[in-house]
Protein backbone atom coordinates (compact mmCIF):
# COMPACT_ATOMS: atom_id res chain seq x y z
CA UNK A 1 0.00 0.00 0.00
CA UNK A 2 2.99 2.01 0.98
CA UNK A 3 4.72 1.56 -2.11
CA UNK A 4 1.39 2.11 -4.31
CA UNK A 5 1.58 5.51 -2.67
CA UNK A 6 4.91 6.77 -3.36
CA UNK A 7 4.63 5.76 -6.76
CA UNK A 8 1.55 7.68 -7.51
CA UNK A 9 2.98 10.89 -5.83
CA UNK A 10 6.41 10.49 -6.79
CA UNK A 11 6.58 12.15 -10.29
CA UNK A 12 9.50 10.39 -11.67
CA UNK A 13 9.06 6.82 -13.42
CA UNK A 14 9.98 3.89 -11.70
CA UNK A 15 10.43 1.07 -13.63
CA UNK A 16 11.98 -2.14 -12.73
CA UNK A 17 14.62 -3.65 -14.86
CA UNK A 18 12.11 -6.54 -14.95
CA UNK A 19 9.35 -4.93 -16.23
CA UNK A 20 11.27 -2.99 -18.79
CA UNK A 21 12.25 -6.14 -19.89
CA UNK A 22 9.06 -7.87 -20.22
CA UNK A 23 8.03 -4.12 -22.28
CA UNK A 24 10.48 -4.62 -24.58
CA UNK A 25 10.11 -7.94 -25.02
CA UNK A 26 5.82 -7.32 -25.99
CA UNK A 27 7.22 -4.30 -28.05
CA UNK A 28 9.56 -7.02 -30.45
CA UNK A 29 6.70 -9.39 -30.39
CA UNK A 30 4.17 -7.20 -32.10
CA UNK A 31 6.52 -5.59 -34.52
CA UNK A 32 7.84 -9.46 -35.38
CA UNK A 33 3.64 -10.28 -35.40
CA UNK A 34 3.12 -7.22 -38.27
CA UNK A 35 6.26 -8.36 -40.28
CA UNK A 36 4.69 -11.66 -40.47
CA UNK A 37 1.24 -10.52 -41.76
CA UNK A 38 2.58 -8.67 -44.23
CA UNK A 39 4.90 -11.55 -45.05
CA UNK A 40 1.60 -13.88 -45.37
CA UNK A 41 -0.39 -11.27 -47.17
CA UNK A 42 -2.97 -11.37 -44.35
CA UNK A 43 -1.99 -7.36 -43.56
CA UNK A 44 -1.03 -4.61 -46.05
CA UNK A 45 1.97 -2.31 -46.03
CA UNK A 46 -0.05 0.74 -46.49
CA UNK A 47 -1.81 -0.16 -43.12
CA UNK A 48 1.20 -1.60 -40.90
CA UNK A 49 2.88 1.87 -41.07
CA UNK A 50 0.84 2.97 -38.04
CA UNK A 51 1.21 0.03 -36.22
CA UNK A 52 5.03 -0.45 -36.65
CA UNK A 53 5.16 3.65 -35.42
CA UNK A 54 2.87 2.30 -32.09
CA UNK A 55 5.46 -0.86 -31.84
CA UNK A 56 8.66 1.41 -31.83
CA UNK A 57 6.89 4.00 -29.44
CA UNK A 58 6.50 0.68 -27.17
CA UNK A 59 9.98 0.00 -27.29
CA UNK A 60 11.38 3.40 -26.76
CA UNK A 61 9.04 3.62 -23.08
CA UNK A 62 10.39 0.74 -22.46
CA UNK A 63 14.12 1.40 -23.07
CA UNK A 64 14.16 4.96 -21.88
CA UNK A 65 11.89 4.92 -19.10
CA UNK A 66 12.60 8.83 -18.04
CA UNK A 67 10.98 9.74 -22.07
CA UNK A 68 7.94 9.16 -20.05
CA UNK A 69 8.50 11.58 -17.49
CA UNK A 70 9.41 13.91 -19.98
CA UNK A 71 6.47 13.47 -22.27
CA UNK A 72 4.06 14.07 -18.62
CA UNK A 73 5.93 17.20 -17.89
CA UNK A 74 5.67 18.43 -21.12
CA UNK A 75 2.26 17.76 -21.14
CA UNK A 76 1.69 19.40 -17.84
CA UNK A 77 0.55 16.64 -16.10
CA UNK A 78 1.83 15.35 -12.83
CA UNK A 79 1.04 11.84 -12.42
CA UNK A 80 2.87 9.99 -15.82
CA UNK A 81 0.37 7.51 -15.50
CA UNK A 82 -1.93 9.10 -16.51
CA UNK A 83 -0.12 10.66 -19.20
CA UNK A 84 0.08 7.51 -20.78
CA UNK A 85 -3.34 6.31 -20.48
CA UNK A 86 -4.38 9.66 -22.63
CA UNK A 87 -1.65 9.33 -25.06
CA UNK A 88 -3.03 5.72 -25.92
CA UNK A 89 -6.35 6.62 -25.55
CA UNK A 90 -6.17 9.48 -28.00
CA UNK A 91 -4.34 7.37 -30.46
CA UNK A 92 -6.54 4.90 -30.22
CA UNK A 93 -9.47 7.04 -30.73
CA UNK A 94 -7.89 8.27 -33.67
CA UNK A 95 -6.78 5.10 -35.08
CA UNK A 96 -10.82 3.87 -34.67
CA UNK A 97 -11.86 6.94 -36.75
CA UNK A 98 -9.42 6.84 -39.29
CA UNK A 99 -10.54 2.93 -39.73
CA UNK A 100 -14.13 4.19 -40.15
CA UNK A 101 -12.98 6.70 -42.93
CA UNK A 102 -11.51 3.96 -44.65
CA UNK A 103 -14.33 1.61 -44.35
CA UNK A 104 -16.64 4.12 -45.66
CA UNK A 105 -14.12 4.74 -48.58
CA UNK A 106 -14.48 1.00 -49.55
CA UNK A 107 -17.78 0.72 -48.85
CA UNK A 108 -18.88 3.62 -51.45
CA UNK A 109 -16.27 1.46 -53.86
CA UNK A 110 -17.89 -1.83 -53.00
CA UNK A 111 -21.77 -0.25 -54.05
CA UNK A 112 -20.36 1.35 -57.27
CA UNK A 113 -18.32 -1.94 -58.21
CA UNK A 114 -21.75 -3.53 -57.66
CA UNK A 115 -23.12 -1.46 -59.25
CA UNK A 116 -21.11 -1.08 -62.27
CA UNK A 117 -22.01 -5.33 -62.80
CA UNK A 118 -25.19 -4.73 -62.64
CA UNK A 119 -25.17 -2.38 -65.21
CA UNK A 120 -23.28 -3.97 -67.59
CA UNK A 121 -25.67 -6.85 -67.22
CA UNK A 122 -28.58 -4.77 -67.95
CA UNK A 123 -26.87 -3.73 -71.01
CA UNK A 124 -25.86 -7.12 -72.44
CA UNK A 125 -29.98 -7.76 -71.41
CA UNK A 126 -31.14 -4.66 -73.47
CA UNK A 127 -28.36 -5.40 -76.50
CA UNK A 128 -29.84 -8.88 -76.88
CA UNK A 129 -33.36 -7.96 -76.56
CA UNK A 130 -32.77 -5.82 -79.60
CA UNK A 131 -30.98 -7.73 -81.72
CA UNK A 132 -33.73 -10.68 -81.26
CA UNK A 133 -36.17 -7.50 -82.21
CA UNK A 134 -34.22 -7.10 -85.06
CA UNK A 135 -33.79 -10.67 -86.39
CA UNK A 136 -37.88 -10.63 -86.16
CA UNK A 137 -37.99 -7.38 -88.51
CA UNK A 138 -35.08 -9.43 -91.23
CA UNK A 139 -37.65 -12.41 -90.59
CA UNK A 140 -40.45 -10.44 -91.41
CA UNK A 141 -39.09 -9.18 -94.49
CA UNK A 142 -37.33 -12.32 -96.07
CA UNK B 1 -36.57 11.81 -76.69
CA UNK B 2 -36.08 8.83 -74.42
CA UNK B 3 -37.54 8.11 -71.41
CA UNK B 4 -36.74 5.33 -68.67
CA UNK B 5 -38.62 4.27 -65.65
CA UNK B 6 -36.83 2.46 -63.21
CA UNK B 7 -38.24 0.41 -60.60
CA UNK B 8 -36.07 -0.16 -57.59
CA UNK B 9 -36.83 -3.67 -56.29
CA UNK B 10 -35.83 -5.90 -52.73
CA UNK B 11 -37.54 -8.99 -52.73
CA UNK B 12 -40.94 -7.70 -54.36
CA UNK B 13 -41.69 -10.90 -56.70
CA UNK B 14 -45.70 -10.58 -55.66
CA UNK B 15 -46.13 -7.35 -57.26
CA UNK B 16 -43.51 -6.32 -59.31
CA UNK B 17 -44.50 -7.66 -62.43
CA UNK B 18 -48.13 -5.57 -61.87
CA UNK B 19 -46.11 -2.75 -61.78
CA UNK B 20 -43.77 -2.95 -64.35
CA UNK B 21 -47.68 -3.89 -67.09
CA UNK B 22 -48.99 -0.61 -65.71
CA UNK B 23 -45.96 1.10 -67.07
CA UNK B 24 -45.83 -0.20 -70.19
CA UNK B 25 -49.60 0.24 -70.80
CA UNK B 26 -49.84 3.64 -69.44
CA UNK B 27 -46.16 5.03 -70.96
CA UNK B 28 -45.78 2.61 -74.00
CA UNK B 29 -42.57 4.57 -75.08
CA UNK B 30 -40.73 4.60 -72.22
CA UNK B 31 -38.17 1.89 -71.92
CA UNK B 32 -38.61 -0.05 -67.84
CA UNK B 33 -35.55 -0.93 -65.93
CA UNK B 34 -35.76 -2.82 -62.50
CA UNK B 35 -33.04 -2.50 -59.93
CA UNK B 36 -33.39 -5.44 -58.17
CA UNK B 37 -31.36 -4.96 -55.23
CA UNK B 38 -30.03 -8.45 -54.40
CA UNK B 39 -33.39 -9.65 -53.90
CA UNK B 40 -33.59 -13.52 -52.54
CA UNK B 41 -37.04 -14.15 -54.35
CA UNK B 42 -37.59 -14.32 -57.93
CA UNK B 43 -38.27 -10.61 -58.19
CA UNK B 44 -35.21 -10.60 -61.20
CA UNK B 45 -36.98 -13.18 -62.92
CA UNK B 46 -40.84 -12.23 -62.83
CA UNK B 47 -39.40 -8.36 -63.96
CA UNK B 48 -37.71 -10.48 -67.39
CA UNK B 49 -40.65 -11.92 -67.77
CA UNK B 50 -42.87 -8.81 -67.76
CA UNK B 51 -40.33 -7.71 -70.46
CA UNK B 52 -38.32 -5.31 -67.75
CA UNK B 53 -34.69 -4.60 -68.32
CA UNK B 54 -32.96 -6.03 -65.10
CA UNK B 55 -30.11 -4.81 -63.24
CA UNK B 56 -29.09 -6.91 -60.72
CA UNK B 57 -26.99 -5.81 -57.93
CA UNK B 58 -25.10 -8.61 -56.32
CA UNK B 59 -25.82 -8.08 -53.07
CA UNK B 60 -28.40 -5.88 -51.31
CA UNK B 61 -26.87 -2.50 -50.90
CA UNK B 62 -30.32 -0.40 -49.97
CA UNK B 63 -32.47 1.88 -51.37
CA UNK B 64 -30.11 4.67 -52.42
CA UNK B 65 -27.43 2.80 -53.91
CA UNK B 66 -30.44 0.94 -56.06
CA UNK B 67 -31.76 4.49 -56.91
CA UNK B 68 -28.46 5.77 -58.24
CA UNK B 69 -27.71 2.54 -60.35
CA UNK B 70 -31.11 3.28 -62.02
CA UNK B 71 -29.68 7.27 -62.15
CA UNK B 72 -26.45 5.83 -63.31
CA UNK B 73 -27.68 3.67 -65.92
CA UNK B 74 -30.10 6.67 -67.46
CA UNK B 75 -27.11 8.67 -67.61
CA UNK B 76 -24.81 5.94 -69.67
CA UNK B 77 -27.23 4.81 -72.15
CA UNK B 78 -28.26 8.47 -72.45
CA UNK B 79 -31.81 8.88 -71.91
CA UNK B 80 -32.90 12.35 -71.78
CA UNK B 81 -35.89 11.70 -69.20
CA UNK B 82 -36.40 9.17 -66.35
CA UNK B 83 -38.37 8.57 -63.79
CA UNK B 84 -38.83 6.24 -60.87
CA UNK B 85 -41.37 4.85 -58.85
CA UNK B 86 -41.66 1.80 -56.00
CA UNK B 87 -42.13 -2.08 -56.76
CA UNK B 88 -44.57 -2.59 -53.87
CA UNK B 89 -47.67 -1.40 -55.93
CA UNK B 90 -48.24 1.67 -53.97
CA UNK B 91 -47.91 4.49 -56.61
CA UNK B 92 -50.45 4.28 -59.79
CA UNK B 93 -47.71 3.67 -62.77
CA UNK B 94 -50.48 6.25 -64.38
CA UNK B 95 -49.14 9.47 -62.11
CA UNK B 96 -45.63 8.99 -63.55
CA UNK B 97 -46.71 10.46 -66.52
CA UNK B 98 -47.80 13.79 -64.57
CA UNK B 99 -44.19 13.91 -63.64
CA UNK B 100 -42.64 13.33 -66.32
CA UNK B 101 -44.45 16.09 -68.25
CA UNK B 102 -42.93 18.65 -66.24
CA UNK B 103 -39.86 17.82 -67.04
CA UNK B 104 -40.40 17.35 -70.40
CA UNK B 105 -42.09 20.71 -70.54
CA UNK B 106 -38.70 22.02 -68.72
CA UNK B 107 -40.61 23.28 -65.76
CA UNK B 108 -38.66 21.85 -63.18
CA UNK B 109 -35.40 19.97 -63.10
CA UNK B 110 -36.67 17.00 -60.56
CA UNK B 111 -40.12 16.41 -59.55
CA UNK B 112 -41.15 14.47 -56.75
CA UNK B 113 -44.72 12.39 -56.18
CA UNK B 114 -46.51 13.85 -53.57
CA UNK B 115 -48.76 12.03 -51.50
CA UNK B 116 -49.53 15.16 -49.01
CA UNK B 117 -50.09 17.74 -51.57
CA UNK B 118 -53.95 19.01 -52.69
CA UNK B 119 -55.42 15.82 -51.78
CA UNK B 120 -58.69 16.76 -52.17
CA UNK B 121 -57.65 17.06 -56.12
CA UNK B 122 -55.74 14.32 -55.63
CA UNK B 123 -58.42 12.07 -54.21
CA UNK B 124 -55.84 9.97 -52.11
CA UNK B 125 -58.41 9.14 -49.32
CA UNK B 126 -57.40 5.35 -50.07
CA UNK B 127 -54.25 5.93 -48.64
CA UNK B 128 -53.93 6.25 -44.75
CA UNK B 129 -50.62 6.54 -43.07
CA UNK B 130 -49.39 5.26 -39.91
CA UNK B 131 -48.88 7.93 -36.99
CA UNK B 132 -45.22 6.91 -37.15
CA UNK B 133 -45.11 7.93 -40.50
CA UNK B 134 -47.57 10.98 -40.02
CA UNK B 135 -44.62 12.09 -37.06
CA UNK B 136 -41.86 10.86 -39.59
CA UNK B 137 -43.50 12.94 -41.79
CA UNK B 138 -44.14 16.27 -40.29
CA UNK B 139 -40.81 16.27 -39.02
CA UNK B 140 -39.10 15.99 -42.16
CA UNK B 141 -41.29 18.32 -43.68
CA UNK B 142 -40.52 21.22 -41.18
CA UNK B 143 -36.30 20.81 -41.30
CA UNK B 144 -36.49 20.16 -44.73
CA UNK B 145 -38.14 23.72 -45.40
CA UNK B 146 -36.21 25.31 -43.11
CA UNK B 147 -32.85 23.93 -44.78
CA UNK B 148 -33.90 24.27 -48.04
CA UNK B 149 -36.16 27.38 -47.88
CA UNK B 150 -38.67 25.45 -50.02
CA UNK B 151 -41.74 23.81 -49.10
CA UNK B 152 -41.92 20.30 -49.34
CA UNK B 153 -44.83 18.05 -48.50
CA UNK B 154 -43.90 14.50 -49.33
CA UNK B 155 -40.38 14.23 -48.45
CA UNK B 156 -39.66 10.55 -48.31
CA UNK B 157 -41.61 10.17 -51.61
CA UNK B 158 -40.30 7.24 -54.06
CA UNK B 159 -42.04 8.20 -57.14
CA UNK B 160 -40.16 11.36 -59.30
CA UNK B 161 -38.90 12.29 -62.87
CA UNK B 162 -35.89 13.91 -63.59
CA UNK B 163 -34.12 15.04 -66.40
CA UNK B 164 -30.29 15.13 -67.47
CA UNK B 165 -28.89 17.46 -64.89
CA UNK B 166 -29.91 15.34 -61.65
CA UNK B 167 -28.48 11.90 -63.38
CA UNK B 168 -25.45 13.35 -63.69
CA UNK B 169 -25.93 14.87 -60.35
CA UNK B 170 -27.05 11.80 -58.64
CA UNK B 171 -25.52 8.97 -60.45
CA UNK B 172 -22.15 11.11 -58.38
CA UNK B 173 -23.60 12.19 -54.98
CA UNK B 174 -26.68 10.12 -53.39
CA UNK B 175 -27.03 8.27 -50.00
CA UNK B 176 -26.62 4.62 -49.81
CA UNK B 177 -28.84 5.03 -46.86
CA UNK B 178 -30.55 7.75 -46.76
CA UNK B 179 -31.65 8.29 -49.98
CA UNK B 180 -35.04 10.57 -50.44
CA UNK B 181 -34.15 13.60 -48.19
CA UNK B 182 -30.59 14.49 -48.69
CA UNK B 183 -30.91 14.12 -52.24
CA UNK B 184 -33.79 16.72 -51.89
CA UNK B 185 -31.77 18.89 -49.66
CA UNK B 186 -28.77 18.15 -52.23
CA UNK B 187 -30.58 18.50 -55.49
CA UNK B 188 -31.96 22.46 -53.88
CA UNK B 189 -28.61 23.81 -52.99
CA UNK B 190 -26.72 22.66 -56.15
CA UNK B 191 -30.09 25.63 -57.63
CA UNK B 192 -31.79 22.51 -59.88
CA UNK B 193 -35.34 23.31 -59.39
CA UNK B 194 -37.30 20.83 -57.37
CA UNK B 195 -41.45 20.67 -57.71
CA UNK B 196 -44.20 18.67 -56.09
CA UNK B 197 -47.20 17.55 -58.23
CA UNK B 198 -49.40 15.41 -56.16
CA UNK B 199 -50.13 11.82 -56.78
CA UNK B 200 -52.31 9.56 -55.30
CA UNK B 201 -51.06 6.33 -52.87
CA UNK B 202 -52.79 2.74 -52.81
CA UNK B 203 -52.47 0.21 -50.44
CA UNK B 204 -49.99 -2.20 -50.68
CA UNK B 205 -50.43 -5.17 -52.76
CA UNK B 206 -48.01 -7.40 -51.75
CA UNK B 207 -44.51 -7.55 -49.19
CA UNK B 208 -44.67 -5.65 -45.50
CA UNK B 209 -44.29 -1.93 -45.03
CA UNK B 210 -40.48 -1.89 -42.91
CA UNK B 211 -41.46 0.29 -40.52
CA UNK B 212 -41.90 -0.06 -36.90
CA UNK B 213 -42.08 3.04 -34.09
CA UNK B 214 -38.62 2.33 -32.89
CA UNK B 215 -37.23 1.91 -36.65
CA UNK B 216 -39.57 5.14 -37.57
CA UNK B 217 -37.56 6.88 -34.50
CA UNK B 218 -34.34 6.05 -35.28
CA UNK B 219 -34.61 7.05 -38.92
CA UNK B 220 -36.15 10.28 -38.07
CA UNK B 221 -33.00 10.61 -35.76
CA UNK B 222 -30.83 9.33 -38.09
CA UNK B 223 -32.30 12.06 -40.83
CA UNK B 224 -31.84 14.49 -38.74
CA UNK B 225 -28.27 14.16 -38.73
CA UNK B 226 -27.85 13.71 -42.09
CA UNK B 227 -30.16 17.17 -42.98
CA UNK B 228 -27.50 18.88 -40.33
CA UNK B 229 -24.73 17.72 -41.84
CA UNK B 230 -25.82 18.05 -45.37
CA UNK B 231 -26.29 22.28 -44.71
CA UNK B 232 -22.47 22.19 -44.09
CA UNK B 233 -22.05 20.57 -47.67
CA UNK B 234 -20.55 23.42 -50.46
CA UNK B 235 -23.59 24.84 -51.98
CA UNK B 236 -23.63 26.05 -55.33
CA UNK B 237 -24.65 29.63 -56.50
CA UNK B 238 -24.89 28.71 -60.41
CA UNK B 239 -27.40 26.44 -61.71
CA UNK B 240 -26.06 23.56 -62.93
CA UNK B 241 -25.45 23.11 -67.16
CA UNK B 242 -27.58 20.74 -68.40
CA UNK B 243 -25.56 17.87 -68.92
CA UNK B 244 -24.85 17.30 -73.75
CA UNK B 245 -26.23 13.55 -74.31
CA UNK B 246 -22.17 13.19 -75.42
CA UNK B 247 -20.67 13.57 -72.64
CA UNK B 248 -21.51 11.03 -70.24
CA UNK B 249 -19.34 8.21 -71.58
CA UNK B 250 -16.63 10.04 -71.77
CA UNK B 251 -16.45 11.49 -67.95
CA UNK B 252 -16.74 7.62 -66.83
Amino acid sequence: MSALLAATQDPKVHLTSQTRVIAALIAVAFMVLILELIRRDRLQERYSVVWFVAGLGMLAGAAFPGLLGTVADLMGVRDTNVALFSIILLLLLGLALNFSVIMSRQAAQITRLAQERALEKAREQAASAEEALEADDEGFEG
Amino acid sequence: MRTLVFIPAWNEAASVAAVIAGVRERLPEADVLVVDDGSTDATAARAREAGATVASLPFNQGLGAALQTGYLYALRERYDFCAHLDADGQHPPGDVAGLLEEVYADRADLVIGSRYRDRGAAESDDYRPTLSRRIGTSVFRFFLTLATRQRFTDTTSGMRAANRRVMALFSQHYSPDFAEIESLQLAVRQGLRVEEVPVRMLERTGGASFLTPLRSAFFIFKGMIVLLVGQFRPRRREPVEPVPLGKARAGQ
